[in-house]
């Protein structure tokens, strides 16, 4: 008896280490559980397209701190303070717009450095699912605090920037000739020594001269800085030759923008007369020079996107050069830009990448443009409009579509910035139904 | 041949010369003016529902635009020789739209009178329809030149502006409180400087009690005869008062909201208030101004209900209202249209009405000879979702899209490439 009280002693000794271990247990679940209600903003339902994860399916999204919580099928609603459905919806990382001129200003000596015909970017971003831009070199190293204190830290969408080579950057298209204010010591320090999390390369850009110089001087700050070049080769009669540019001037990862501008007389452009894309362009882009959209007001025609679409010239990179000329125009935001490369016939995903994962790699900021846990929660939500659409060119000819793509919401920081249809807001009048 | 000469020469003439003269004479009088016409136009506007509430048309009608100004709006207008011919087939065309309530005095600073909270009008307008908007007293009699020079002048929409009785406009608190800077003579001499632009006076923000403010504002605008928009983040006057000294004419706007530094126009049951309605009869005008902040459902639909209409749409465009429930003014029409009101009433309020608010019957009308500015605008059918300023939503069927935007002749906006001819590989 004795003995066999020992053993139920002992067995009641190991049932209470099972309970302590079960309550142990149940203690971590709840923890769990804890952690669970920790969840922002969830979206259900949508269809993610992730490309750096090679997310493209249907997966919820859990927003927690400002940051990405988790992306997988069927997360739990019960936890989640404010629920999102999202089905039959894209949900993106924040879209990148790595071509815009933002430094608005009202001098009214200069174009876009602190000028009028740049503009302030959250009128244009959130409501087109846009959550970064990159100002594409309105500042130079001498005015790039006065863009920063005016116009990026005022801004909710998070501005990037190339920095002009030339020291006063887009004041007008005399100033940029100024080859004595192209200092690529200065503009390096700039970028390395006081502004690395916000300047992400150097532009170059409206040279008259008949030769590389400003290109040169570019690619000598951008080795300096360890940051890619963006190329805009401006007019030239002759025209330069941008076979001799992408093979002997510029490096791997610097960048040409403008791709599918078409004024042959001012500019080398991609497809020649007979609609070919000539053969360099392709050993360019295997090269690794990036090709830039830059539509603008100028700088986009269907001669030269729709053949090149065609014929597998794609542009690495799409974008908008959002400016006064751009904005009203064939361009208008991203949504309308991204919605043409869809219906000239790439697929969504393919659209998505150009203009998250991609440009997030071309600027090395690859902490942008995706959804991993832990990112900071950037995140457009899409729906795809069926029906009969135009799209323009900046000649003003017509192309036309079946397919718009229409930003829902839009999160920056984890927070909704653009909300177009009230998506998880109650009704209004909820309690008299 | 001056035509009198003529037809004194065929007085005297044998009746079958005067008949085969009069014959001839009548087949040129028909043939000149006529193929004159057709070549004049620039821009014809085929098929579509023109609404144009001043000139009470309601109905399928041809618009065409020559030399910048509207040249005729009739049924069935010969395309033949029109330069550009649009098929408006299905949709609406109306005048331009009147955003009533904006600030759009940008510029450096961190406030609204040359500031960064302040937008440039042509980021949002045309994309909405919109050619007018009235700047809401952003700036004063001291800044106006300013304002005129560096956005005004520089936009291509029509920006007009009603004058801050604070003499430096918006500028933030606390200067904004300086009664020493609310001169009524100084801003009534500068608004009747600019006649062509300022059309009116404003009141917007005071946290005293003492009336000077307000009645220096009413003075300035009795002496240059324009009307108050009074915005009232003057939460130490009470609404009865500020609406028994407002004239007929005067707006109020900022009008569908709850907020802490006003009256509400409905009491706690929910209806409107006596002076509310005593007001209204009176003809003091209400303005929508939406803004970030100060557009509710629970208080418009029961104003609907109860015949508060607003006269003017105002938008209260600015930074901080641009991305929120707001949008643009064409998201505010089509909650209105969603509420229940009708197509024709809700255009007439954006165009004709508010024109009448700041006395410019040039404006939102397509009546012969009137600068072309029109709105082409589509309703989508589906289901939406549109939010007030307290996140809360409203389930509707219909939206209105601004397909086209012409401002003085000039398509300035083209969502689909209406106006467009198609690509060709040629």
């Amino acid at each position: 008896m004795e003995n066999n009280m020992m053993i139920n002693k002992r067995k009641n000794s190991i049932i209470s280490i099972h309970a302590l271990l079960f309550l142990f247990l149940v203690f971590i679940a709840s923890n769990q559980i804890v952690n669970a209600q920790t969840i922002d903003i969830l979206l259900k339902g949508g269809h993610v397209i992730d490309p750096k994860n090679k997310t493209d399916s249907q997966m919820d999204v859990a927003i927690s701190d400002g940051k990405i919580l988790q992306v997988a099928p069927d997360i739990s609603v019960k936890n989640a303070r404010t629920v999102i459905d999202v089905t039959g919806m894209y949900v993106t990382p924040g879209l990148i717009d790595m071509h815009v001129h933002a430094f608005h200003g009202t001098d009214p000596d200069s174009y876009i450095a602190d000028g009028w015909d740049a503009l302030p970017p959250d009128g244009f971003t959130f409501r087109a699912g846009v959550t970064t831009v990159v100002d594409a070199g309105s500042s130079g190293w001498r005015n790039f605090r006065d863009f920063k204190k005016q116009s990026i830290d005022r801004s909710q969408t998070r501005v990037l920037a190339f920095l002009n080579i030339v020291g006063v950057g887009m004041v007008g298209r005399f100033e940029e000739q100024n080859v004595s204010d192209m200092n690529p010591v200065m503009a390096a320090y700039m970028i390395n020594r006081l502004y690395p999390d916000i300047l992400v390369g150097i532009k170059s850009a409206h040279y008259w001269g008949a030769d590389f110089t400003q290109v040169d001087s570019a690619v000598k700050a951008g080795t300096l800085a360890n940051v890619p070049v963006m190329v805009d080769l401006g007019e030239h009669h002759p025209p330069l030759s941008i076979e001799e540019l992408f093979m002997k001037h510029l490096r791997p990862g610097d960048i040409w923008t403008h791709t599918y501008a078409n004024a042959p007389k001012d500019r080398e452009v991609p497809v020649d007369e007979n609609g070919k894309v000539k053969p360099f362009i392709f050993e360019a882009q295997k090269r690794g020079i990036i090709f830039d959209v830059g539509h603008g007001g100028g700088a986009f025609h269907w001669a030269q996107a729709i053949p090149s679409i065609q014929q597998g010239f794609i542009a690495d990179v799409i974008s908008s050069d959002l400016h006064i000329g751009s904005m009203n125009s064939g361009m208008k935001d991203m949504t309308n830009l991204l919605s043409k490369f869809l219906n000239m016939g790439l697929s969504i995903e393919d659209v998505i990448l150009r203009a998250t994962w991609k440009p997030a790699n071309v600027i090395k900021r690859t902490d942008l443009g995706n959804l991993s846990a832990g990112t900071v929660a950037d995140v457009a939500v899409f729906s795809l409009r069926k029906g009969d659409f135009g799209f323009l060119d900046v000649r003003g000819k017509k192309m036309k579509g079946t397919q718009k793509l229409e930003a829902e919401l839009t999160i920056r920081a984890g927070k909704i910035v653009w909300n177009l249809n009230g998506l998880g807001a109650p009704l209004w009048d909820a309690k008299n139904k | 041949m001056p035509l009198s000469e003529s037809l004194i020469k065929i007085r005297t003439m044998g009746i079958l010369s005067r008949i085969s003269a009069v014959i001839i004479l009548g087949f040129f009088l028909f043939l000149i003016p006529d193929n004159g016409r057709a070549q004049d136009i620039d821009i014809l506007l085929k098929g579509g529902h023109v609404i144009d509430p001043k000139n009470k048309i309601d109905g399928q009608m041809d618009v065409a635009i020559s030399n910048g100004k509207i040249f005729k709006v009739a049924q069935n207008i010969p395309a033949c020789n029109a330069k550009k011919v649009v098929d408006a087939t299905g949709m609406y065309v109306t005048p331009g739209l009147i955003d009533l309530h904006t600030h759009v005095f940008v510029g450096s600073s961190s406030a609204f009178a040359d500031g960064f909270s302040s937008l440039s009008p042509d980021d949002i307008t045309f994309k909405a329809g919109i050619t007018t908007v009235v700047d809401a007293g952003t700036s004063g009699w001291r800044n106006f030149p300013l304002f005129k020079k560096q956005v005004i002048d520089r936009s291509q929409t029509r920006v007009l502006a009603f004058l801050n009785i604070a003499g430096s406009g918006m500028t933030g608190f606390p200067s904004e409180e300086d009664l020493n800077d609310m001169d009524s003579r100084m801003t009534s001499l500068v608004i009747q400087q600019y006649p062509d632009i300022i059309v009116g006076v404003k009141i917007g923000h005071y946290r005293g009690s003492e009336w000077i403010p307000f009645d220096r504002a009413l003075e300035a605008g009795n002496i240059a005869n324009v009307p108050l928009l009074v915005e009232c983040h003057l939460p130490l006057y009470p609404l009865d008062e500020i609406l028994k000294r407002l004239r007929p004419g005067d707006i109020y706007t900022h009008t569908y909201c709850t907020a802490v530094d006003r009256t509400c126009v409905l009491d706690d049951q929910g209806r409107l208030r006596p002076s509310v309605i005593e007001a209204q009869k009176k003809g003091v005008r209400f303005d929508v101004g939406h803004g970030g902040a100060m557009f509710h459902f629970s208080v418009a639909a029961p104003c609907l209900k109860q015949g508060l209409v607003p006269d003017s749409f105002g938008s209260d465009l600015h930074r901080s209202s641009m991305n929120s429930a707001m949008k643009n003014m064409l998201e505010t029409m089509s909650k209105f249209l969603n509420l229940g009101m009708t197509l024709q009433d809700v255009v007439f309020r954006a165009t004709w009405n508010s024109a009448n608010s700041i006395k410019r019957s040039d404006l939102g009308h397509l009546s012969e000879g009137a600068d072309a500015d029109i709105a082409i605008l589509s309703i989508r059918k589906g289901t939406f979702g549109f939010t007030d300023t307290k996140g809360n939503r409203l389930a509707g069927d219909r939206r209105l899209e601004a397909e086209m935007t012409i401002r003085a002749g000039k398509v300035v906006w083209d969502l689909n490439g209406m106006a467009a001819t198609a690509w060709t590989n040629k």
